[in-house]
Protein backbone atom coordinates (compact mmCIF):
# COMPACT_ATOMS: atom_id res chain seq x y z
CA UNK A 1 0.00 0.00 0.00
CA UNK A 2 1.11 3.63 -0.39
CA UNK A 3 0.08 6.01 2.03
CA UNK A 4 0.26 10.01 2.45
CA UNK A 5 -0.17 11.81 5.22
CA UNK A 6 -0.32 15.78 5.39
CA UNK A 7 0.53 17.13 8.58
CA UNK A 8 0.15 21.05 9.39
CA UNK A 9 2.79 22.77 11.66
CA UNK A 10 0.94 21.99 15.29
CA UNK A 11 1.49 18.12 13.97
CA UNK A 12 -1.86 17.58 13.12
CA UNK A 13 -2.80 15.42 10.23
CA UNK A 14 -4.89 17.25 7.41
CA UNK A 15 -4.74 14.61 5.54
CA UNK A 16 -4.46 11.08 4.83
CA UNK A 17 -4.82 8.52 1.58
CA UNK A 18 -4.12 5.09 1.70
CA UNK A 19 -4.00 3.54 -2.05
CA UNK A 20 -3.19 0.45 -3.30
CA UNK A 21 1.06 0.15 -4.79
CA UNK A 22 0.74 -1.89 -7.55
CA UNK A 23 4.09 -2.36 -9.85
CA UNK A 24 4.36 1.02 -10.85
CA UNK A 25 5.63 3.34 -7.77
CA UNK A 26 5.87 6.42 -9.54
CA UNK A 27 2.64 6.33 -11.13
CA UNK A 28 1.21 5.50 -7.81
CA UNK A 29 2.85 8.30 -5.85
CA UNK A 30 1.58 10.57 -7.74
CA UNK A 31 -2.17 9.15 -8.06
CA UNK A 32 -2.15 9.38 -3.83
CA UNK A 33 -0.98 12.96 -3.88
CA UNK A 34 -3.23 14.42 -6.34
CA UNK A 35 -6.04 12.52 -3.74
CA UNK A 36 -4.40 13.59 -1.02
CA UNK A 37 -4.29 17.70 -1.87
CA UNK A 38 -8.33 17.10 -3.22
CA UNK A 39 -8.65 15.85 0.55
CA UNK A 40 -7.67 18.24 1.70
CA UNK A 41 -8.53 21.72 -0.56
CA UNK A 42 -4.95 23.03 -0.55
CA UNK A 43 -3.17 23.37 -4.10
CA UNK A 44 0.51 21.53 -4.12
CA UNK A 45 2.90 24.93 -3.21
CA UNK A 46 1.20 25.10 -0.04
CA UNK A 47 3.14 21.79 1.22
CA UNK A 48 6.69 23.24 2.67
CA UNK A 49 8.22 20.20 2.58
CA UNK A 50 8.34 16.47 1.51
CA UNK A 51 9.40 13.15 2.82
CA UNK A 52 9.29 10.12 1.22
CA UNK A 53 9.67 6.61 2.71
CA UNK A 54 9.44 2.66 2.26
CA UNK A 55 10.31 0.54 -0.20
CA UNK A 56 9.78 2.69 -3.33
CA UNK A 57 11.02 5.93 -1.40
CA UNK A 58 13.78 6.59 -4.47
CA UNK A 59 10.28 6.30 -6.87
CA UNK A 60 8.46 9.50 -5.58
CA UNK A 61 9.40 12.06 -7.85
CA UNK A 62 8.21 15.43 -5.70
CA UNK A 63 9.90 14.17 -2.79
CA UNK A 64 11.96 16.61 -0.95
CA UNK A 65 14.40 14.35 0.99
CA UNK A 66 14.14 10.06 1.17
CA UNK A 67 14.53 8.91 4.79
CA UNK A 68 14.16 4.78 5.44
CA UNK A 69 10.99 3.06 6.98
CA UNK A 70 12.66 2.70 10.08
CA UNK A 71 13.51 5.77 11.52
CA UNK A 72 10.49 7.36 10.44
CA UNK A 73 8.44 4.73 11.98
CA UNK A 74 10.03 4.94 14.91
CA UNK A 75 8.73 8.77 14.87
CA UNK A 76 5.10 7.73 14.09
CA UNK A 77 4.91 5.21 16.47
CA UNK A 78 6.59 7.58 19.15
CA UNK A 79 4.52 10.12 18.18
CA UNK A 80 0.62 8.20 18.84
CA UNK A 81 2.57 6.50 21.79
CA UNK A 82 5.60 8.57 23.46
CA UNK A 83 6.50 6.01 26.18
CA UNK A 84 6.66 3.42 23.06
CA UNK A 85 9.75 1.00 23.93
CA UNK A 86 8.94 -2.01 21.56
CA UNK A 87 7.59 -1.48 17.87
CA UNK A 88 6.23 -4.51 16.39
CA UNK A 89 4.99 -3.75 12.90
CA UNK A 90 3.56 -6.44 10.61
CA UNK A 91 3.02 -6.15 6.98
CA UNK A 92 2.14 -7.44 4.13
CA UNK A 93 5.44 -8.74 2.79
CA UNK A 94 7.59 -8.33 5.72
CA UNK A 95 7.70 -7.70 9.61
CA UNK A 96 9.81 -5.86 11.78
CA UNK A 97 10.89 -5.06 15.57
CA UNK A 98 11.94 -2.11 16.49
CA UNK A 99 13.77 -0.81 19.69
CA UNK A 100 12.33 2.86 20.69
CA UNK A 101 13.47 5.36 22.93
CA UNK A 102 12.88 8.95 23.18
CA UNK A 103 11.28 8.27 19.92
CA UNK A 104 14.45 7.41 18.66
CA UNK A 105 15.42 4.06 16.77
CA UNK A 106 17.87 2.08 18.97
CA UNK A 107 17.48 -1.58 17.12
CA UNK A 108 15.56 -3.72 14.91
CA UNK A 109 14.74 -7.23 13.94
CA UNK A 110 13.35 -8.36 10.20
CA UNK A 111 11.77 -10.94 8.18
CA UNK A 112 11.42 -10.05 4.99
CA UNK A 113 12.73 -13.87 3.56
CA UNK A 114 10.00 -15.60 4.20
CA UNK A 115 6.45 -15.04 4.30
CA UNK A 116 5.42 -17.20 7.69
CA UNK A 117 4.90 -14.12 9.73
CA UNK A 118 4.06 -11.73 7.22
CA UNK A 119 0.55 -10.50 6.36
CA UNK A 120 1.21 -12.74 3.20
CA UNK A 121 0.83 -15.73 5.59
CA UNK A 122 -3.05 -14.79 6.58
CA UNK A 123 -3.83 -13.38 2.71
CA UNK A 124 -2.31 -16.87 1.20
CA UNK A 125 -4.70 -18.75 4.17
CA UNK A 126 -7.98 -16.88 3.85
CA UNK A 127 -8.29 -16.91 0.19
CA UNK A 128 -7.69 -20.77 0.30
CA UNK A 129 -10.63 -20.63 2.79
CA UNK A 130 -12.64 -18.34 0.86
CA UNK A 131 -12.82 -15.67 3.28
CA UNK A 132 -11.76 -12.11 3.65
CA UNK A 133 -8.41 -10.93 5.15
CA UNK A 134 -10.56 -7.80 6.58
CA UNK A 135 -13.72 -10.72 8.13
CA UNK A 136 -10.84 -13.05 9.98
CA UNK A 137 -10.51 -11.22 13.17
CA UNK A 138 -14.39 -11.04 14.04
CA UNK A 139 -14.54 -14.77 12.92
CA UNK A 140 -11.16 -15.73 15.22
CA UNK A 141 -12.86 -14.29 18.29
CA UNK A 142 -16.19 -16.76 18.29
CA UNK A 143 -13.20 -19.70 18.17
CA UNK A 144 -14.12 -22.10 21.02
CA UNK A 145 -11.62 -24.19 20.28
CA UNK A 146 -8.33 -22.94 18.40
CA UNK A 147 -6.26 -25.45 16.93
CA UNK A 148 -2.26 -25.68 17.27
CA UNK A 149 -0.94 -25.07 13.70
CA UNK A 150 2.90 -26.62 14.04
CA UNK A 151 4.01 -25.66 10.67
CA UNK A 152 6.02 -22.58 10.21
CA UNK A 153 5.90 -22.68 6.51
CA UNK A 154 3.05 -21.07 4.91
CA UNK A 155 2.85 -23.72 2.19
CA UNK A 156 2.78 -26.48 4.70
CA UNK A 157 0.24 -24.68 7.11
CA UNK A 158 -2.05 -24.34 4.44
CA UNK A 159 -1.75 -28.81 4.16
CA UNK A 160 -1.96 -28.74 8.00
CA UNK A 161 -5.20 -26.60 7.78
CA UNK A 162 -6.35 -28.52 5.38
CA UNK A 163 -6.78 -31.65 7.23
CA UNK A 164 -8.28 -29.94 9.90
CA UNK A 165 -11.16 -29.04 7.76
CA UNK A 166 -11.84 -32.24 6.90
CA UNK A 167 -11.75 -33.30 9.97
CA UNK A 168 -14.36 -30.99 10.36
CA UNK A 169 -13.01 -28.51 12.61
CA UNK A 170 -14.45 -25.18 12.55
CA UNK A 171 -13.13 -22.44 10.25
CA UNK A 172 -13.34 -20.16 13.47
CA UNK A 173 -10.89 -22.37 15.14
CA UNK A 174 -8.59 -22.63 12.35
CA UNK A 175 -8.54 -18.86 11.85
CA UNK A 176 -7.77 -18.07 15.57
CA UNK A 177 -5.29 -21.27 15.34
CA UNK A 178 -3.32 -18.98 12.51
CA UNK A 179 -3.47 -16.02 14.55
CA UNK A 180 -1.74 -17.54 17.14
CA UNK A 181 1.03 -19.52 14.42
CA UNK A 182 2.07 -15.71 12.73
CA UNK A 183 1.81 -13.82 16.54
CA UNK A 184 4.40 -16.79 17.59
CA UNK A 185 6.56 -16.61 14.56
CA UNK A 186 6.66 -12.84 15.34
CA UNK A 187 7.14 -12.30 18.77
CA UNK A 188 9.97 -15.04 18.89
CA UNK A 189 11.72 -12.73 16.24
CA UNK A 190 11.13 -9.54 18.12
CA UNK A 191 12.33 -11.39 21.93
CA UNK A 192 15.63 -10.75 20.31
CA UNK A 193 15.37 -6.98 21.18
CA UNK A 194 13.70 -7.60 24.59
CA UNK A 195 10.59 -6.91 24.53
CA UNK A 196 9.89 -3.69 26.94
CA UNK A 197 6.36 -1.81 27.56
CA UNK A 198 5.20 0.13 26.19
CA UNK A 199 4.47 -2.36 22.80
CA UNK A 200 2.81 -0.67 19.97
CA UNK A 201 1.64 -3.14 17.16
CA UNK A 202 1.42 -1.79 13.61
CA UNK A 203 0.82 -2.26 10.19
CA UNK A 204 -1.89 -3.64 8.09
CA UNK A 205 -2.49 -6.87 10.04
CA UNK A 206 -2.71 -4.52 13.37
CA UNK A 207 -5.71 -3.89 12.18
CA UNK A 208 -7.19 -7.65 12.66
CA UNK A 209 -8.06 -7.93 16.28
CA UNK A 210 -7.71 -11.97 16.31
CA UNK A 211 -3.80 -11.05 15.64
CA UNK A 212 -3.67 -8.28 18.11
CA UNK A 213 -5.13 -10.42 21.01
CA UNK A 214 -2.67 -13.37 20.01
CA UNK A 215 0.45 -10.88 20.60
CA UNK A 216 -0.93 -9.75 23.46
CA UNK A 217 -1.31 -13.51 24.75
CA UNK A 218 2.01 -14.37 23.03
CA UNK A 219 4.01 -11.28 24.55
CA UNK A 220 2.43 -11.11 28.08
CA UNK A 221 2.29 -7.46 28.21
CA UNK A 222 -0.77 -5.13 27.16
CA UNK A 223 -0.40 -3.92 22.69
CA UNK A 224 -1.23 -0.54 22.40
CA UNK A 225 -2.67 -0.39 18.49
CA UNK A 226 -2.83 3.35 16.63
CA UNK A 227 -5.92 4.43 15.23
CA UNK A 228 -4.81 3.79 12.14
CA UNK A 229 -1.88 1.38 12.04
CA UNK A 230 -1.32 2.01 8.32
CA UNK A 231 0.45 5.30 8.24
CA UNK A 232 2.78 5.17 11.28
CA UNK A 233 5.61 5.46 8.77
CA UNK A 234 4.52 8.38 6.41
CA UNK A 235 3.03 9.82 9.37
CA UNK A 236 6.58 9.56 10.92
CA UNK A 237 8.00 11.18 7.54
CA UNK A 238 5.74 13.99 7.84
CA UNK A 239 6.99 14.93 10.92
CA UNK A 240 10.96 14.70 10.30
CA UNK A 241 9.60 16.46 7.42
CA UNK A 242 8.64 19.59 9.65
CA UNK A 243 12.16 18.81 11.54
CA UNK A 244 13.83 19.72 9.05
CA UNK A 245 11.97 22.61 7.56
CA UNK A 246 11.67 24.14 11.32
CA UNK A 247 15.41 24.12 11.09
CA UNK A 248 16.16 25.12 8.27
CA UNK A 249 14.35 28.57 8.68
CA UNK A 250 15.50 29.03 12.07
CA UNK A 251 19.29 28.46 10.82
CA UNK A 252 17.83 31.11 7.51
CA UNK A 253 19.10 28.02 4.68
CA UNK A 254 17.18 27.32 1.81
CA UNK A 255 16.07 24.40 1.67
CA UNK A 256 16.58 22.50 -1.66
CA UNK A 257 13.02 21.37 -2.49
CA UNK A 258 11.66 19.70 -5.73
CA UNK A 259 8.86 21.17 -8.13
CA UNK A 260 5.54 20.83 -6.16
CA UNK A 261 4.24 19.69 -9.97
CA UNK A 262 2.32 16.37 -10.24
CA UNK A 263 3.61 14.27 -13.36
CA UNK A 264 0.90 13.38 -15.87
CA UNK A 265 0.09 9.87 -15.31
CA UNK A 266 0.42 7.10 -17.68
CA UNK A 267 -2.28 4.07 -17.48
CA UNK A 268 -1.38 1.35 -19.17
CA UNK A 269 -5.35 0.59 -19.36
CA UNK A 270 -6.29 3.75 -21.68
CA UNK B 1 11.57 -68.86 -2.39
CA UNK B 2 11.84 -66.04 0.71
CA UNK B 3 11.37 -62.62 -0.45
CA UNK B 4 11.04 -59.36 1.38
CA UNK B 5 9.21 -56.30 1.21
CA UNK B 6 9.77 -52.79 1.97
CA UNK B 7 7.25 -50.03 1.91
CA UNK B 8 8.05 -46.14 1.82
CA UNK B 9 4.75 -44.17 3.07
CA UNK B 10 5.71 -40.66 1.50
CA UNK B 11 3.88 -37.52 2.20
CA UNK B 12 3.60 -37.10 -1.52
CA UNK B 13 4.14 -40.78 -3.19
CA UNK B 14 4.30 -44.48 -1.63
CA UNK B 15 6.65 -46.54 -2.65
CA UNK B 16 7.08 -50.72 -2.59
CA UNK B 17 9.77 -52.79 -3.18
CA UNK B 18 10.71 -56.82 -2.91
CA UNK B 19 13.64 -58.02 -2.76
CA UNK B 20 15.05 -61.53 -3.03
CA UNK B 21 18.41 -60.84 -0.94
CA UNK B 22 19.97 -57.56 -2.50
CA UNK B 23 18.03 -57.65 -5.91
CA UNK B 24 14.92 -56.06 -6.84
CA UNK B 25 12.27 -58.06 -7.64
CA UNK B 26 9.39 -56.04 -8.34
CA UNK B 27 8.75 -52.20 -7.31
CA UNK B 28 5.77 -49.21 -7.65
CA UNK B 29 5.25 -46.15 -6.62
CA UNK B 30 1.81 -45.03 -6.25
CA UNK B 31 0.84 -40.91 -4.82
CA UNK B 32 0.15 -41.27 -1.12
CA UNK B 33 -3.30 -39.41 -0.96
CA UNK B 34 -4.65 -38.36 1.68
CA UNK B 35 -5.13 -42.01 3.82
CA UNK B 36 -1.74 -43.46 4.03
CA UNK B 37 -3.21 -46.73 5.39
CA UNK B 38 -4.86 -47.02 1.90
CA UNK B 39 -2.02 -46.55 0.30
CA UNK B 40 -0.01 -48.99 2.06
CA UNK B 41 -2.82 -51.56 1.15
CA UNK B 42 -3.38 -50.52 -2.79
CA UNK B 43 0.80 -50.86 -2.47
CA UNK B 44 0.28 -54.20 -1.99
CA UNK B 45 -2.20 -54.65 -4.41
CA UNK B 46 -0.23 -52.99 -7.02
CA UNK B 47 2.95 -55.16 -6.26
CA UNK B 48 1.15 -58.63 -5.92
CA UNK B 49 -0.03 -57.86 -9.59
CA UNK B 50 3.28 -56.74 -11.01
CA UNK B 51 5.68 -59.14 -9.16
CA UNK B 52 3.07 -62.52 -8.85
CA UNK B 53 4.65 -62.94 -5.36
CA UNK B 54 1.98 -64.37 -3.30
CA UNK B 55 1.98 -62.86 0.28
CA UNK B 56 2.99 -66.19 1.50
CA UNK B 57 6.20 -66.48 0.10
CA UNK B 58 7.16 -63.24 1.40
CA UNK B 59 8.67 -63.74 5.08
CA UNK B 60 9.65 -60.28 6.40
CA UNK B 61 7.98 -56.77 5.93
CA UNK B 62 9.33 -53.24 7.52
CA UNK B 63 7.43 -50.12 6.91
CA UNK B 64 9.32 -46.03 6.59
CA UNK B 65 8.32 -42.74 5.66
CA UNK B 66 5.92 -40.54 7.36
CA UNK B 67 3.16 -42.89 7.07
CA UNK B 68 4.84 -45.82 8.81
CA UNK B 69 2.90 -46.43 11.41
CA UNK B 70 0.09 -47.15 9.27
CA UNK B 71 1.08 -50.09 7.45
CA UNK B 72 -0.93 -53.16 9.55
CA UNK B 73 0.85 -55.71 7.85
CA UNK B 74 4.56 -54.49 8.72
CA UNK B 75 6.66 -56.31 10.73
CA UNK B 76 8.84 -53.40 11.87
CA UNK B 77 9.01 -49.89 11.56
CA UNK B 78 12.63 -48.67 10.14
CA UNK B 79 13.68 -44.71 10.45
CA UNK B 80 13.96 -43.42 6.99
CA UNK B 81 17.47 -42.09 7.20
CA UNK B 82 18.81 -46.04 7.81
CA UNK B 83 16.97 -47.04 5.08
CA UNK B 84 17.70 -44.28 2.73
CA UNK B 85 21.45 -45.15 3.43
CA UNK B 86 21.15 -48.68 3.01
CA UNK B 87 19.53 -48.81 0.01
CA UNK B 88 21.98 -46.61 -1.74
CA UNK B 89 24.78 -48.26 -0.22
CA UNK B 90 23.49 -51.89 -2.23
CA UNK B 91 23.18 -49.79 -5.83
CA UNK B 92 26.55 -47.83 -4.77
CA UNK B 93 29.17 -49.04 -2.49
CA UNK B 94 31.12 -46.52 -2.01
CA UNK B 95 28.59 -43.70 -1.53
CA UNK B 96 29.53 -41.58 1.57
CA UNK B 97 27.61 -38.98 1.26
CA UNK B 98 23.46 -39.11 0.47
CA UNK B 99 21.10 -35.84 -0.95
CA UNK B 100 17.45 -36.90 -0.50
CA UNK B 101 15.39 -34.53 -2.03
CA UNK B 102 11.68 -35.28 -0.72
CA UNK B 103 8.18 -34.07 -1.82
CA UNK B 104 8.48 -32.24 1.54
CA UNK B 105 11.76 -32.22 2.70
CA UNK B 106 15.28 -32.06 2.14
CA UNK B 107 17.79 -33.78 3.70
CA UNK B 108 21.99 -35.08 3.37
CA UNK B 109 23.07 -38.03 5.10
CA UNK B 110 26.49 -39.13 5.73
CA UNK B 111 27.73 -42.87 5.62
CA UNK B 112 30.90 -44.24 7.05
CA UNK B 113 33.11 -46.95 5.53
CA UNK B 114 30.68 -49.46 7.68
CA UNK B 115 27.76 -48.70 6.37
CA UNK B 116 26.71 -46.49 8.61
CA UNK B 117 24.65 -43.54 9.01
CA UNK B 118 27.21 -40.85 10.74
CA UNK B 119 25.39 -37.75 10.63
CA UNK B 120 22.70 -36.03 8.70
CA UNK B 121 20.83 -33.05 9.01
CA UNK B 122 17.06 -32.50 7.68
CA UNK B 123 15.62 -29.60 6.44
CA UNK B 124 11.85 -30.30 6.81
CA UNK B 125 10.54 -26.24 8.36
CA UNK B 126 10.54 -24.75 4.67
CA UNK B 127 8.63 -25.82 1.71
CA UNK B 128 11.72 -23.84 -0.40
CA UNK B 129 14.58 -26.61 -0.38
CA UNK B 130 11.90 -29.07 -1.37
CA UNK B 131 10.20 -30.67 -4.57
CA UNK B 132 6.71 -29.08 -3.15
CA UNK B 133 8.36 -25.18 -4.63
CA UNK B 134 9.01 -27.32 -7.69
CA UNK B 135 5.50 -28.32 -7.94
CA UNK B 136 4.49 -24.97 -7.36
CA UNK B 137 6.09 -23.21 -9.78
CA UNK B 138 5.45 -26.20 -12.65
CA UNK B 139 1.66 -25.45 -11.51
CA UNK B 140 1.93 -21.52 -12.64
CA UNK B 141 3.71 -22.63 -15.31
CA UNK B 142 1.39 -25.27 -16.51
CA UNK B 143 4.19 -27.81 -17.36
CA UNK B 144 4.07 -31.46 -16.53
CA UNK B 145 6.84 -32.02 -13.01
CA UNK B 146 8.41 -34.58 -15.30
CA UNK B 147 9.30 -32.37 -18.20
CA UNK B 148 11.21 -29.96 -16.03
CA UNK B 149 14.49 -31.08 -15.80
CA UNK B 150 14.55 -30.95 -19.82
CA UNK B 151 13.30 -27.33 -19.62
CA UNK B 152 15.16 -25.90 -16.94
CA UNK B 153 18.56 -27.38 -19.02
CA UNK B 154 17.89 -25.48 -21.91
CA UNK B 155 17.60 -22.16 -20.30
CA UNK B 156 19.56 -19.18 -21.52
CA UNK B 157 19.48 -16.57 -18.58
CA UNK B 158 18.16 -18.12 -15.13
CA UNK B 159 16.05 -15.87 -13.44
CA UNK B 160 17.49 -14.93 -9.64
CA UNK B 161 14.82 -15.39 -6.77
CA UNK B 162 15.34 -12.70 -4.43
CA UNK B 163 14.12 -15.11 -1.09
CA UNK B 164 14.12 -18.20 -0.41
CA UNK B 165 10.91 -18.60 0.45
CA UNK B 166 8.51 -20.21 -1.59
CA UNK B 167 5.31 -18.23 -1.15
CA UNK B 168 7.37 -14.84 -1.88
CA UNK B 169 8.88 -16.84 -5.32
CA UNK B 170 5.47 -17.58 -6.55
CA UNK B 171 4.44 -13.93 -6.73
CA UNK B 172 7.91 -13.42 -8.28
CA UNK B 173 6.92 -16.42 -10.87
CA UNK B 174 4.50 -14.75 -11.59
CA UNK B 175 5.67 -11.19 -12.42
CA UNK B 176 8.43 -12.77 -14.56
CA UNK B 177 5.98 -14.67 -16.24
CA UNK B 178 3.76 -11.30 -17.34
CA UNK B 179 7.41 -9.83 -17.94
CA UNK B 180 8.10 -12.15 -20.74
CA UNK B 181 11.04 -14.13 -19.20
CA UNK B 182 10.36 -17.96 -20.47
CA UNK B 183 9.44 -20.87 -18.74
CA UNK B 184 13.02 -22.67 -19.35
CA UNK B 185 14.41 -19.82 -17.21
CA UNK B 186 12.10 -19.31 -14.45
CA UNK B 187 12.48 -23.04 -14.05
CA UNK B 188 16.30 -23.10 -14.23
CA UNK B 189 16.26 -20.33 -11.22
CA UNK B 190 14.19 -22.68 -9.17
CA UNK B 191 16.84 -25.34 -9.84
CA UNK B 192 19.26 -23.22 -8.11
CA UNK B 193 17.80 -21.38 -5.60
CA UNK B 194 17.01 -25.01 -4.48
CA UNK B 195 20.38 -26.09 -5.32
CA UNK B 196 21.44 -22.99 -2.71
CA UNK B 197 19.35 -24.26 0.01
CA UNK B 198 20.63 -28.05 -0.34
CA UNK B 199 24.48 -26.05 -0.14
CA UNK B 200 23.45 -24.82 2.96
CA UNK B 201 22.84 -28.89 4.20
CA UNK B 202 25.60 -29.57 2.22
CA UNK B 203 28.29 -27.18 4.18
CA UNK B 204 26.52 -27.97 7.54
CA UNK B 205 27.10 -31.24 7.51
CA UNK B 206 30.16 -31.73 5.41
CA UNK B 207 30.14 -34.23 2.02
CA UNK B 208 32.27 -36.99 1.05
CA UNK B 209 32.83 -38.49 -2.37
CA UNK B 210 31.30 -40.11 -3.33
CA UNK B 211 27.97 -38.19 -3.19
CA UNK B 212 24.63 -39.58 -4.70
CA UNK B 213 21.41 -38.05 -4.89
CA UNK B 214 17.78 -39.95 -3.94
CA UNK B 215 14.00 -39.14 -3.93
CA UNK B 216 11.89 -37.33 -6.66
CA UNK B 217 14.00 -34.89 -6.97
CA UNK B 218 17.24 -37.60 -8.41
CA UNK B 219 14.38 -37.48 -11.34
CA UNK B 220 15.02 -34.18 -11.87
CA UNK B 221 18.14 -33.41 -14.34
CA UNK B 222 17.67 -29.65 -14.32
CA UNK B 223 17.75 -29.94 -10.65
CA UNK B 224 20.84 -32.41 -10.16
CA UNK B 225 22.48 -30.27 -12.41
CA UNK B 226 21.91 -27.22 -10.42
CA UNK B 227 23.37 -29.14 -7.56
CA UNK B 228 26.33 -30.12 -9.04
CA UNK B 229 27.39 -27.02 -10.51
CA UNK B 230 26.63 -25.02 -7.13
CA UNK B 231 28.23 -27.79 -4.77
CA UNK B 232 30.99 -28.23 -7.57
CA UNK B 233 30.67 -32.61 -7.70
CA UNK B 234 29.62 -35.14 -9.86
CA UNK B 235 26.30 -37.03 -8.31
CA UNK B 236 25.78 -40.45 -8.56
CA UNK B 237 22.01 -41.17 -9.79
CA UNK B 238 20.61 -44.48 -9.38
CA UNK B 239 17.93 -45.69 -12.15
CA UNK B 240 14.95 -45.15 -9.41
CA UNK B 241 15.87 -42.52 -7.31
CA UNK B 242 12.29 -42.50 -5.87
CA UNK B 243 13.08 -46.33 -4.05
CA UNK B 244 16.19 -46.19 -2.83
CA UNK B 245 14.43 -45.55 0.90
CA UNK B 246 11.62 -48.66 0.14
CA UNK B 247 14.73 -51.01 -1.19
CA UNK B 248 17.07 -50.44 2.25
CA UNK B 249 13.80 -51.28 4.07
CA UNK B 250 13.31 -54.78 2.00
CA UNK B 251 16.91 -55.29 2.44
CA UNK B 252 16.76 -54.69 6.20
CA UNK B 253 13.35 -55.80 7.02
CA UNK B 254 15.06 -59.64 6.58
CA UNK B 255 17.88 -58.96 9.10
CA UNK B 256 17.87 -59.52 12.71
Amino acid sequence: MTKVVIIDMDDAIRSVIIGPTGPEHRHQANEVMKAALENMQVPFERIEYCVATGYGRINVPFADRQITELTCHARGVAHSFPGVRTAIDIGGQDAKGLKIKDGKLLDFVMNDKCAAGTGRFLEVLSEKLGIAVEDLGSMSMKSQQKVTISSTCTIFAEQEMISYLSEGTSVEDIIAGLHDAIASRVVRMVKRLKIEPDVVLTGGVAKNIGVVHAVQETVGLDIHVPDNPLISGALGAALLGKEIFLQAKERNETLERKKRQLEDTVTFYT
Amino acid sequence: MAYSLGIDIGSVTSKGVIVDGNEIVAHTVIPSGMNYREAANRLRDDLREKSRISFEDIRSIASTGQGADRVEFSQKKIDNIRCCARGIRSVFESVKTVIDVQGQLSQVIRINEHGRVSGFVVSEKCAAGSGRFLQIIANILRVDLNDIGELSLRAQNPVTFTTGCAVFSESEAISRVSEGFSKEDILAGVHRSIANKISVLVDRIGMEQEVAITGGGGLDIGLIAAIEEKVGITLKVPDNPQIITALGAAIMAAEV
